[in-house]
């Protein structure tokens, strides 16, 4: 049963990275210089974004759910020795929402109160963009310590270093990218398209750049990554599969075969996030006095029954409703009220 | 401000700011089905321009609602670690319901906000539909949590630790249904005249006038039947609360010395020094009588607990007052509601009231939580557990108090100036069109 969980854990995590991922990108392009393009791109990420971002956003919530109900051993050291950082999140995520949402329904469409929601709303993007790796980057550095009570050491020093300032910036580019390689195939604006074209190429280039940079910054770290990453096969063929599928991604991209370069770069993400699990499961959380793993922490059997029900009965719904939904505006041509 | 009081603080707040959002979730879609559905059914563009209005109002709350919502799930375990490792395994349950339920409706209002031309019509409206039956039954998993705050069910409780637990007694607790009954109709009446006291005031403007008065009906309506209905339901809610909280019941009435034919007081401020009411108007036997039926009944005094057990007793006292003056006035209003509308006007003085109410439903609502959460103090789970012993060890919450306080606050200027830019635009619109 906790490996129905687990999935679900997985699933929805997944599908937060990769479509909330996209959102939270398109806010980062659009801090990018675009030149006389500013305002088709801004339009062109206000339709994509519009109908779905609630539904891509609730994928976060679900996790916390899940973790909440399903494994408070997880959750309440999660909240009580990441705190900060949970806090900063939160902060992203309110503006994030809230300007995004007035920027699209501002009933008076001048520019320069437009300004500022655009620069809210992709500031904060790559602010939560940033605290998410760096919450990521603390679940497994071992500092988190359920005994002291130096207030440095219990509430800071679990998360500040420079390997998780690293991840944080990983993350920033991995949204980017999937945005880019998105948004793509969401304009025939050969313009546009040229325009994001360019800055998935960048942002390909600033993800590689960018790993290395994690692998270099986990040198201070109690395990660094590269001695973990490559002792470990699986881990190891991750790494390489994933870096090599850009040659594919560009292949796809020259031939305008929309649908499988995003299946592509979702697969490259898709291949990190379990490199990722492969490397810690079924641990959840490396503390200073050992691992907590998923099956200690779990709640009662009771409650695990009551939660794999809810998510068995809420995917029959969530699902076919969804499907609905991408079908319904990922066919061509849009108008709105 | 000490650490324990900041997280209460930080609760309170968040809790009273998404509150407002909530409401409106909860309520405002059935209102513009209504709306949308006479548009369907006659065919008349004011309808329609009626349920496009209320539409981008509320996907700016909607937006507030989320973010909102979302704070509060973390925030759940960043001030009360210790409530949640124990409660979550027995409570969790209708949590986790309640994010299916957030999840079609995050897909229900994509489709509704941006499906206009793409679906059946009425498919389309179906969505519509959808978006508020899944918002009011988060609304009831949610307060379901709140009702076993209260009445704590479904579990053993031994050395500290939860066991034999059971989820689905847990939800069925003893206090959810007065609970989730009592706040839907309260959400339906704050929320109905919330917009029904826009639209008089837009009325009175002077500008199109048969628009905003075919919009007061269809929200009052709403707001009026339940404004009829609350009274009972708050009569039910207060009798569980007897059985259930005999102490939170107490603090509500200022009721100090157990006694039998005990009053009701209208008004007044109890002493605790005393331990007597000031300045009320006792309606003797009356709280016996609503609390037993009987007005010879005992009702047990707040002297039956030690001290620390009190809740604060002016609080819960003037909050109770306040919630039930509001539903008085309130269920006033309704009647005369529906008596002009028989007589087919309304005079000015009674649409300026409605003007004046637009906040009272909403006042309310803070109240009443009020009067459920600083009435269970000191126990964050009634009788199991203490608020002392559920918060973070976490210190310096003040900031996080401040944080969110300030965060807040600019959240709701930049609301209400969106909102009131809407309004001017939607009526420049109206004058055109119709
Ligand atoms: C528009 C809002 C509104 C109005 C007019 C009323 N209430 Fe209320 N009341 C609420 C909104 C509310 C609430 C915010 O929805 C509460 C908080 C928790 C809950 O379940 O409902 C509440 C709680 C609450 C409780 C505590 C329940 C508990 O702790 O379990 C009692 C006893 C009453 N109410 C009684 C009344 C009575 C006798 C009213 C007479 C008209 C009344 N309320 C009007
Ligand atoms: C499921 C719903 C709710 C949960 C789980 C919940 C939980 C809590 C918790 C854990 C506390 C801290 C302990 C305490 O001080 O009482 C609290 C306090 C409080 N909550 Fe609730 N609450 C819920 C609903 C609400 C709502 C909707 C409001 C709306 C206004 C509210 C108002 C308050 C207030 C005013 C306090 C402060 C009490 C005090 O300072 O003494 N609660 N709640
Ligand atoms: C009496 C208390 C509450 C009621 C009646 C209530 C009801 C609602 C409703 C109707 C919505 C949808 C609002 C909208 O879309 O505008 C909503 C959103 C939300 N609420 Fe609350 N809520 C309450 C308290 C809480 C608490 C205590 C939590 C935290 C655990 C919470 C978490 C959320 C979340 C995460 C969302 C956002 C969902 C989304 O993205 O669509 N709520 N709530």
């Amino acid at each position: 049963m906790i490996e129905i969980l687990l999935f679900f854990i997985g699933a929805s995590l997944l599908l937060y990275v990769l479509l909330g991922g996209s959102d939270y990108g398109a806010g980062i392009l659009e801090m990018l210089p675009a030149g006389k393009l500013r305002e088709a791109q801004k339009h062109l990420i206000n339709e994509a974004m519009g109908p779905v971002w609630e539904a891509n956003h609730v994928w976060l919530i679900v996790l916390v759910v899940i973790l909440f109900m399903g494994f408070p051993g997880v959750f309440v050291p999660l909240m009580t020795y990441l705190h900060v950082p949970m806090l900063a999140l939160l902060v992203g995520i309110v503006i994030r929402g809230a300007t995004f949402t007035f920027r699209h329904y501002d009933a008076v469409q001048e520019e320069k109160s437009q300004r500022v929601y655009t620069w809210l709303f992709s500031g904060s993007s790559i602010w939560t963009a940033f605290w998410l790796g760096v919450i990521a980057a603390s679940l497994g550095r071992g500092l988190i310590d359920v005994e002291t009570r130096d207030v440095w050491s219990a509430y800071f020093a679990p998360w500040i270093g420079w390997y998780p300032a690293a991840v944080g910036v990983f993350v920033i580019c991995i949204f980017a990218f999937l945005a880019s390689v998105y948004l793509i195939g969401e304009t025939e604006e050969p313009e546009l398209r040229r325009l994001f074209l360019r800055r998935a190429a960048v942002f390909n280039v600033l993800v590689v750049l960018a790993g290395g940079l994690v692998f270099a910054a986990s040198y201070g770290e109690k395990e660094n990554l590269p001695a973990v990453f490559f002792a470990h096969p699986l881990t190891l063929g991750v790494l390489v599969v994933a870096t090599g599928l850009f040659v594919a991604l560009w292949v796809f991209v020259q031939k305008h075969r929309t649908a499988l370069t995003r299946i592509v770069a979702a697969g490259q993400v898709t291949l990190i996030l379990l490199g990722w699990w492969l490397l810690y499961a079924p641990n959840a959380l490396i503390t200073a006095q050992g691992k907590i793993n998923f099956y200690e922490a779990a709640a009662p059997e009771a409650t695990l029954w009551q939660l794999v029900l809810a998510l068995l009965v809420g995917s029959c719904f969530i699902f076919p409703s969804l499907f609905f939904l991408l079908k319904v505006f990922k066919t061509k041509g849009r108008e709105e009220f | 401000m000490d650490d324990l009081l900041a997280a209460r603080s930080t609760m309170a707040f968040s809790l009273g700011f998404h509150i407002i959002f909530a409401s409106v979730g909860m309520t405002m879609p059935f209102f513009m089905s209504a709306a949308h559905y006479l548009h369907l059914k006659t065919g008349k563009p004011v309808y329609l321009e009626l349920t496009k209005m209320w539409l981008k109002g509320v996907a700016i709350l909607f937006a507030v609602g989320a973010v909102s919502g979302t704070v509060l799930s973390f925030e759940l375990g960043l001030l009360w670690p210790e409530f949640m490792k124990h409660a979550m395994p027995v409570i969790g349950m209708p949590f986790s319901w309640e994010g299916t339920a957030f999840f079609l409706e995050a897909v229900a209002i994509g489709l509704f906000l941006y499906g206009w031309e793409r679906m059946n019509k009425w498919v389309h409206w179906a969505t519509g539909l959808v978006v508020g039956i899944a918002g009011f039954s988060s609304g009831i998993f949610v307060v379901a949590v709140n009702g076993w705050m209260n009445a704590p069910t479904g579990f053993d409780w031994v050395d500290g630790a939860a066991v034999n637990i059971d989820p689905v007694a847990a939800m069925f607790n003893e206090a959810w249904l007065h609970q989730t009954m009592h706040m839907q109709v309260a959400a339906m009446q704050a929320v109905g005249f919330a917009v029904a006291g826009i639209h008089a005031a837009l009325y009175l403007k002077g500008k199109a006038k048969e628009f905003h008065l075919r919009a007061l009906k269809i929200a009052l309506t709403f707001g009026a039947v339940a404004s009829l209905l609350q009274p009972l339901v708050g009569h039910f809610a207060g009798q569980r609360v007897a059985e259930l909280q005999p102490a939170k019941l107490a603090a509500m009435e200022g009721h100090f010395k157990t006694s039998k034919q005990a009053p009701l007081w209208i008004g007044g401020i109890p002493d605790v020094e005393t331990q007597e009411m000031k300045w009320g108007i006792p309606l003797p036997g009356m709280l016996s009588f609503i609390a037993y039926d009987d007005v010879n009944a005992e009702v047990r005094g707040l002297e039956e607990w030690p001290r620390e057990e009190w809740p604060p007793v002016v609080i819960t006292h003037v909050a109770f007052q306040i919630m039930v003056g509001i539903g008085g006035v309130l269920a006033v209003l309704s009647l005369l509601f529906f008596y002009f509308w028989r007589k087919g006007n309304f005079p000015p003085w009674f649409l300026w009231t409605l003007v004046f109410s637009v906040p009272l439903g909403m006042i309310a609502i803070e109240a009443g939580w009020t009067v459920t959460e600083v009435g269970r103090q000191p126990w964050i789970v009634y009788g199991v557990m203490k608020t002392k012993d559920a918060v973070t060890p976490v210190p310096g919450m003040q900031y996080h108090f401040y944080l969110f306080l300030v965060l807040y606050f600019l959240l709701a200027v930049a609301t209400v100036w969106l909102f009131k830019r809407q309004i001017q635009v939607a009526q420049k619109r109206l004058e055109d069109v119709l």
